[in-house]
């Protein structure tokens, strides 16, 4: 699953590319509405049955990680209405139809949702429309519009050959956009958001292509019987994402929620946490990292001062009482001690353990010490110079951490700082 | 005389089933095909997840229903036959995996009957029968589901140990539209293969499901992830105090104790759970100073703890926990006479979980050992309950807390924390404020809170 910044209402707001999908989107649906319209529609029953599906699964689609809508129910059913055929269909729908009924039917879908003032995306929704045209395009391409089901393997063989070349197709397209949307997004190498897009391709994604593949296979050979019965996959892979999309969301924010104890304890100042992470993000982010570290890094920059609550009471000025390096050092033993406690976070253990290294006693000469280390250690000073309050320019800020180069800081990690604060990044 | 029966029952049943499977064998007409068809109950049988919370579902019936379609009723029992060997739990007493066996087989050919009967083709027929193998199929599926039940309750009444009704409640009601809609699945499945995919149509149906299992499998992990790090950052907080070791941990447990006496559903009864683990967290932000201070509290020091739950809610506000969580925390130091804090509610307007968690609360706290005090006996302490039970805390949940602890016990604390120290004056726990009449802290020392 692909890492995407914490501020999830942020991203949805800026479109950039988004608006370039959404108008090839819109604009193919249109044009393959207008084509439809004039050829004239076939096979009414196959349209309102996976037109109806699709809507229904649009309208119950859930979030997965922080900004991206799923909708597998949606995406199976117009994987399988681009590829059916015979002998069910007498006229198999023609590539212009498919897009027109994926479109209308997903627009149809999203009304009830913005209407109730549930979450909705329109990008994402035409990201599908782009990505089913795709496969629909490839399945005609290489299928006979002629060959249909017999009950010989001699049809049945090339028939899901081509299902999976055009499934395989659309989820290739739809990580190509979506990798191209993180790049712009988070400033996240090309190459690392297409790995990381074609990871989560190779799971949900599979899951709904095959079952897109399974329910046109099945309608072609058994009519409209075929689609009730596919009910328990659709709705199984359904369930299933959507209770861990909401596990992992209430994982991420205890974590988070818990991060915030040492504020309220008084040791650090209101949203320290939460900048120091936002930062070690984006940094994260712009060396590419896979989404497993990212998550692994975020959580390190939010609780690498969680040792201080097992220190004594916070100066009541608020400040921090580390003034020393050794005392940071210790409190981050301590904190990756506590962190270790729940068994399921050692790799954020460990990245807090030499959250205060520096540089040249710790990463230069151990390779065992992870690279996020090193972000986190740069992003806590950084936030210490510019964070609330404190109020040094940037430039001045990446001025005194470029004095601790290869000493301090790892060079690696203020290079990538000094692109993400050119970019633009401010708390 | 129950065990004599059960083992006549058994054998019967036994040997209706070997008849059935013998006069299968005699059935058989294409050998490739139904091997094909076991190595895919052996899969689907070997494949077993969990559906809601305490179901497993293992795709067999999916496959089940697939061989009844692709080749008929008796090989679907030879399937059947085939594909429990590997499952046989070793475990089981001998009767009971006989039994088993026996079972699946009965209620397997009383779903081929029921297919039969229901005129659902077999082989190619089915597609273009579309309508009868669907009808077929719901049939199969009633009849295969009502035989598994008769016989499983049969033989739990026989047995006499646990209750046939509550059987049927718990297990076959709930697993009834799944297990229809595997069968459904697997009509499809056979369907696909007829259409000449053969036993390639196979992975077409179980990879989608297999992905399906690695969610939920994801989904348990990260639930336990989540449990394991709250776990953690209480013991840390906890570290505050020594004498508060565990507590947060004991409470949980105890209100799950309480919670499924009152039979919560699974939701609220996690969710419980969780705010008995989380009812204190807010005392991270009480100085430590406080937390520590032997003697006396004054009015300003007594401000900060009262803070606590406002805290805690401040802490875990963004955690999309159900909101009784929430007001459970936030309220846990109210009494049901109105003389608690922070909003000085009284009886029903207390929320549910607050009330209980101020009862096991207290007991916890009244079972441990505090710097100027050592630690009660449960009996004493359950005495103490009785008597507080119309000012402190709701009396029907007070009687059902004293049920639950004279039937299961306690866990109580005193082994793993430190002795009462006598140098110390009075240090007085904020939870044992919350207990006038006959805590250790009566009288001035607790002063009106």
């Amino acid at each position: 699953m692909a890492w995407e910044s914490p501020e999830g209402p942020e991203v949805s707001n800026r479109l950039g590319s988004g608006i370039v999908i959404v108008i090839a989107g819109l604009g193919l649906g249109l044009a393959a509405l207008l084509i439809t319209a004039r050829h004239g529609v076939t096979e009414w029953p196959f349209v309102a049955a996976f037109g109806l599906l699709i809507a229904i699964g649009e309208m119950v689609q859930f979030k997965v990680d922080r900004s991206r809508n799923r909708a597998p129910i949606a995406t199976s059913a117009a994987l399988g209405y681009a590829m059916l055929r015979g002998p069910s269909l007498e006229v198999a729908p023609d590539i212009a139809q498919v897009i027109a009924v994926t479109s209308v039917a997903t627009m149809i879908g999203m009304c009830p949702r913005a209407i109730a003032g549930l979450r909705w995306d329109i990008v994402v929704s035409n990201r599908r429309v782009l990505s089913v045209a795709c496969a629909a395009v490839v399945f005609s391409a290489v299928v006979p519009r002629d060959l249909g089901w017999n009950g010989s393997w001699r049809h049945a063989i090339p028939l899901v050959g081509a299902m999976l070349l055009g499934v395989l197709t659309a989820g290739l397209v739809d990580a190509l956009v979506g990798a191209g949307q993180a790049t712009e997004l988070f400033n996240k190498p090309f190459p690392a958001s297409l790995r990381d897009e074609l990871l989560v391709m190779g799971r949900i994604g599979m899951a709904m292509g095959l079952s897109g593949v399974l329910l046109a296979a099945g309608t072609s050979l058994l009519g409209l019987w075929a689609p009730p019965l596919v009910i328990v996959p659709l709705l199984l892979t359904q369930f299933a994402f959507r209770r861990f999309a909401s596990a992992q969301r209430t994982y991420r924010t205890t974590v988070r929620s818990m991060a915030r104890s040492t504020e309220i304890a008084g040791f650090s100042s209101p949203g320290q946490n939460a900048r120091t992470a936002s930062l070690a993000v984006a940094i994260g982010n712009d060396l590419g990292l896979t989404p497993a570290r990212m998550e692994a890094l975020e959580y390190a920059a939010l609780l690498s001062g969680v040792g201080q609550l097992a220190l004594a009471d916070p100066s009541p000025g608020g400040a921090s009482l580390l003034r020393t390096r050794e005392e940071r050092q210790r409190a981050a033993e301590i904190g990756a001690s506590v962190i270790e406690r729940s068994g399921v976070l050692d790799r954020v253990a460990e990245i807090v353990r030499h959250s205060n290294d520096p540089y040249r006693q710790g990463r230069a000469s151990n390779s065992a010490i992870p690279l996020e280390s090193g972000i986190v250690n740069v992003a806590l000073a950084y936030e210490q110079l510019v964070g609330e309050g404190t109020g040094q320019s940037p430039d001045k800020a990446l001025e005194s951490i470029g004095l601790g180069i290869g000493a301090e800081y790892d060079p690696v990690v203020v290079e990538s700082l000094r692109r993400v604060v050119g970019r633009g990044f401010r708390f | 005389m129950r065990h004599h029966a059960l083992r006549v029952f058994v054998s019967s049943a036994t040997l209706l089933a070997l008849v059935i499977l013998g006069l299968a064998f005699g059935k058989i007409t294409d050998l490739p095909t139904l091997l094909a068809l076991c190595l895919l109950m052996l899969i689907g049988g070997l494949l077993r997840f969990s559906v809601a919370s305490n179901y497993l579902a293992s795709l067999d019936s999916v496959a089940l229903m697939a061989v009844y379609v692709i080749a008929g009723p008796w090989a679907a029992v030879i399937a059947t036959a085939v594909a429990y060997l590997p499952q046989v739990r070793r475990r089981l007493p001998l009767i009971r995996r006989v039994f088993n066996g026996a079972q699946r087989i009965l209620a397997t050919a009383a779903g081929g009957v029921a297919y039969a009967l229901a005129g659902g083709p077999v082989g190619d027929g089915a597609l273009s029968h579309e309508a009868r193998a669907v009808f077929g199929a719901m049939a199969a599926t009633l009849a295969q589901h009502v035989t598994n039940a008769a016989l499983v309750s049969l033989v739990i009444w026989i047995d006499g140990k646990s209750s046939p009704v509550e059987f049927l409640r718990q297990v076959v009601l709930p697993t009834f539209f799944p297990m229809a809609g595997y069968s459904f699945l697997g009509l499809l499945l056979a369907v696909v293969w007829l259409g000449g995919l053969g036993a390639l149509a196979g992975l077409l149906v179980l990879v989608p499901l297999l992905f399906a299992r690695w969610a939920l499998s994801q989904y348990e992990v990260e639930r336990t992830a989540q449990a394991a790090t709250m776990r953690a950052f209480i013991q840390v907080i906890e570290t505050k105090d020594l004498y508060t070791r565990g507590h947060s941990e004991r409470v949980s447990e105890g209100v799950g104790m309480l919670g499924r006496q009152l039979r919560l559903s699974d939701d609220r009864q996690s969710a419980l759970e969780h705010a008995g683990l989380l009812h204190d967290v807010g005392k991270v932000g009480v100085p430590t100073s406080i937390i520590r201070k032997p003697g006396r509290l004054d009015d300003t020091e007594m401000d900060a703890i009262r803070l606590h739950p406002a805290r805690g809610v401040e802490l875990i506000g963004n955690i999309p926990f159900l909101e009784e969580v929430k007001s459970a925390v936030l309220h846990h130091h109210e009494k049901y006479d109105g003389s608690g804090y922070p909003a000085g509610l009284s009886g029903e307007s207390i929320p549910y979980f607050a009330r209980i968690i101020g009862i096991v609360d207290a007991f916890d706290c009244l079972t441990s050992t505090r710097s100027y005090r050592p630690a009660r006996s449960v009996e004493e302490t359950l005495a103490i309950l009785k008597q507080d039970k119309y000012t402190h805390f709701d009396p029907l949940l007070v009687d059902a807390f004293v049920d639950v602890i004279e039937r299961n016990g306690w866990k109580s604390s005193v082994a793993e924390l430190p002795e009462p120290d006598a140098t110390v004056e009075a240090t007085i726990d904020h939870d044992d404020l919350s207990l006038g009449s006959s805590g250790g802290a009566s009288g001035s020392a607790a002063g009106p809170v």
